[in-house]
């Protein structure tokens, strides 16, 4: 039997135990949390689209015509009936130069709201003239793409992924051992290495898939709810790249976490100190030398990102570094980069495996 | 010129600081071969070591001039049925079986054949569909010998198989297990107690401490337990003519003087002959003060090796 044909069938019996691992079912909940924020944010969004849509809608074009100045009678005959209208008296307190009188000035304050289908126009009058006009887009898809962007590298590359690979593939050997049960394994005519590879074969589909669908699915969620006109826009132009770059380093972060943690479980018993290691180790990549930089997962990944994650102004630079890749690779020699680290890390595993022996009890 | 041997060269095994077993030199012929020794003697050390999953700390095993480091290789010709109780998560008996096989690299026809066929030779065949994690301790003991011996191996160790059988099982196991050895196979157990194994064994190997204390055929080796060597410390008068006479009589296998200067250290196999050459020295005019036991702990021992029967 070859060897690959062995892998393969080393991944197949372990395939159930790795998307259903008892120990790691939470892993689950890390991949669906940035779908269930996209669809509750889009659902929001739809409900109040859908409550002012119900009303009229008034026309864009005559809503850009509005000029500073206009009386509301004006208005109301260029653009029709607003949806809300609201007047109100503001007063303030005039200091006069006679001694200690207080002159209080009234003045007629007045709003009236527009939605014209994609936008919240907010029109303010200060004594029956018109002075601002607010516009604000309903769903803003630039922002919704920025704030994506933000929630898949912050959130999904650097904790969702990482502790979901944590979970999956810590568990194949380290789980086994406190099953005692690895030694089935070792009694195989199998050459230790290719058990090492057809065990984080299977963990690897398991952590694609799900992962893989995470992100796929808060993608389309992110979308689905834009305006159609964008969506449609979007989706003949650059959706489809962009929804496979974000797919892609999902599955490129399970590779390399997958292949750090499957060693970890063979070298430690512990599961927390290969965490906090590999988390500070890539939190601190940016302050350190370049060569290091290399040895880092979330570098190659933060790389291959399609937009960039915003990073806010006010952000203490200390901060920002840990946040942003230092020096972003091109996504090719991202992706190399990250497979050639973990081949490394991988080779090196194989070495731990063929040194491990059975030494849980036979009680 | 050693492909039919289960070969040890001086090997040693220690866990830390934990001795596993110590310079272990065995030769192993095919046959039934039975490690016998009482709980910690390092039986299962014996066993880990020659199907690889520990690694000796030094010396050298192969197993029909295979080394336990290449797997894929050894696990070929070899079947293990461990001691240890659990089977991967969730799994039933079927595929606990049938998953041995598909990893040897059988066909999935003619792996369904084969473990449908182990399971009937050890009579699971009832419960075949059930979960391990169900089974009786008996049962999971069978289940375990199914798995071993379903690919028909060259060398079938088996780590106290006869534990937890009711008394058919274990005669229907023990005629398989002779059945193989007919065939040139080597099949390797371990058992507590002599009386359990002797009938059926064509060799045995007692161990204790995890040193061999005797290996060979089963009477050769209740002989040697028999006449095992005693150590007595001989508290007298001029230790080194003593020792000298001790020596020309022949009756002990070694003398040395007490490094301490108590008297003369006598290792014998003779207790009678022995006993009767210090009476003489005695007459001779040598004061002899006393003639004390000093390896009570090892005399034990081999009183339970060797058990009631002889
Ligand atoms: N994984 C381990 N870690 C530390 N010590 C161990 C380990 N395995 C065995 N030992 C020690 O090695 C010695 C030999 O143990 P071993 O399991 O080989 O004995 P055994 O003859 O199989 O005993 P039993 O009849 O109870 O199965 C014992 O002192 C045991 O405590
Ligand atoms: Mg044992």
């Amino acid at each position: 039997m070859s060897p690959l044909a062995q892998i393969w069938t080393i991944a197949k019996l372990e395939i159930g135990r790795a998307f259903f691992s008892r120990r790691a079912l939470w892993v689950y909940l890390l991949a669906l949390f940035p779908a269930v924020i996209f669809i509750g944010h889009g659902l929001d969004a739809k409900i109040k689209r859908d409550r002012w849509t119900g009303r009229s809608i008034a026309s864009p074009v005559a809503i850009d015509s509005l000029s500073p100045g206009m009386s509301p009678e004006q208005v109301i005959e260029k653009v029709g009936n607003p949806q809300d209208n609201r007047t109100w008296q503001g007063r303030h307190r005039v200091e006069s130069k006679d001694n200690d009188k207080v002159i209080i000035e009234k003045t007629e304050m007045r709003s009236m709201f527009y939605f014209d289908g994609t936008r919240r126009n907010d029109l303010r009058f200060e004594n029956g003239k018109l002075n601002r006009i607010s516009k604000n887009q309903f769903v803003s898809f630039e922002e919704d793409r920025k704030v994506y962007a933000a929630v898949f590298q912050y959130f999904y590359l650097r904790l969702a992924i990482f502790f979901g690979c944590l979970g999956i593939f810590i568990n194949l050997f380290r789980g086994e051992m406190l099953d005692k049960s690895l030694h089935f394994w070792f009694l195989a005519p199998v050459r230790r290495d290719v058990l090492l590879l057809g065990k984080y074969c299977a963990g690897l589909i398991a952590a694609s898939v799900i992962f893989g669908s995470g992100a796929l699915i808060s993608f389309c969620a992110m979308v689905g709810f834009q305006d159609p006109t964008q969506i449609q826009s979007y989706s003949q132009g650059e959706a489809a790249i962009h929804l496979g770059w974000y797919v892609l380093s999902a599955v490129l972060g399970c590779v390399g976490y997958g292949s750090v943690f499957l060693a970890a479980g063979l070298l430690l018993r512990n599961p927390i100190i290969p965490a906090v290691v590999v988390l500070l180790w890539e939190s601190i990549n940016g302050f350190l030398p370049d060569l290091l930089q290399k040895l880092s997962v979330l570098h190659y990944l933060q790389s291959i990102c399609p937009i960039p994650a915003p990073v806010d102004d006010n952000v203490p630079p200390v901060l920002r570094m840990i946040l942003s890749p230092a020096a972003p690779s091109s996504a090719w020699v991202a992706i190399l980069g990250l497979l050639a680290f973990t081949a490394l890390v991988l080779f090196a595993a194989t070495h731990a495996i063929r040194r491990l022996e059975i030494n849980y009890g036979t009680e | 010129m050693n492909s039919d041997v289960i070969l040890f060269e001086n090997v040693s095994k220690f866990y830390g600081e934990v001795l596993g077993v110590n310079k272990v030199n065995l030769h192993i012929p095919s046959g039934i071969t039975s490690l016998v020794g009482p709980n910690g003697s390092g039986k299962t050390t014996l066993m880990n070591l020659m199907t690889g999953l520990v690694h000796p700390g030094s010396g050298k095993i192969t197993v029909r001039g295979i080394s336990p480091f290449a797997p894929e290789k050894l696990m070929r010709i070899m079947g293990y049925a461990t001691q240890y109780d659990a089977a991967p998560r969730g799994v039933t008996g079927y595929d606990f079986v049938l998953a041995g096989l598909l990893l040897y690299g059988y066909a999935p026809g003619e792996a369904e054949k084969r473990a449908w066929k182990a399971i009937e030779t050890v009579s699971l065949t009832q419960s075949a569909e059930r979960k391990v994690a169900a089974y009786s301790k008996g049962m999971r003991q069978r289940i375990r010998l199914a798995q071993a011996i379903a690919h028909e191996p060259q060398v079938l160790i088996l780590d106290e198989p006869l534990n937890g059988l009711d008394p058919l099982v274990r005669a229907e196991t023990i005629a398989m297990f002779r059945n193989y050895a007919s065939e040139g196979r080597h099949v390797i157990l371990s058992s507590h107690v002599l009386q359990e194994v002797d009938v059926f064994s064509d060799q045995v190997i007692l161990i204790a401490n995890g040193m061999i204390l005797a290996e060979g055929e089963i009477k050769n080796v209740r002989e040697e337990i028999h006449e095992h060597p005693s150590q007595f410390l001989l508290h007298c008068q001029e230790p080194s003519r003593v020792a000298a006479m001790l020596f020309e009589g022949g009756q002990v296998t070694e003398v040395k003087l007490d490094p301490q200067g108590r008297g003369v250290l006598v290792l014998t196999r003779q207790r009678d002959a022995f006993a009767e050459a210090i009476e003489r020295i005695a007459l001779s005019g040598i004061e002899i003060d006393g003639v004390i036991p000093t390896d009570e702990n090892v005399d034990a021992l081999y009183e339970y090796l060797i058990g009631g029967g002889r």
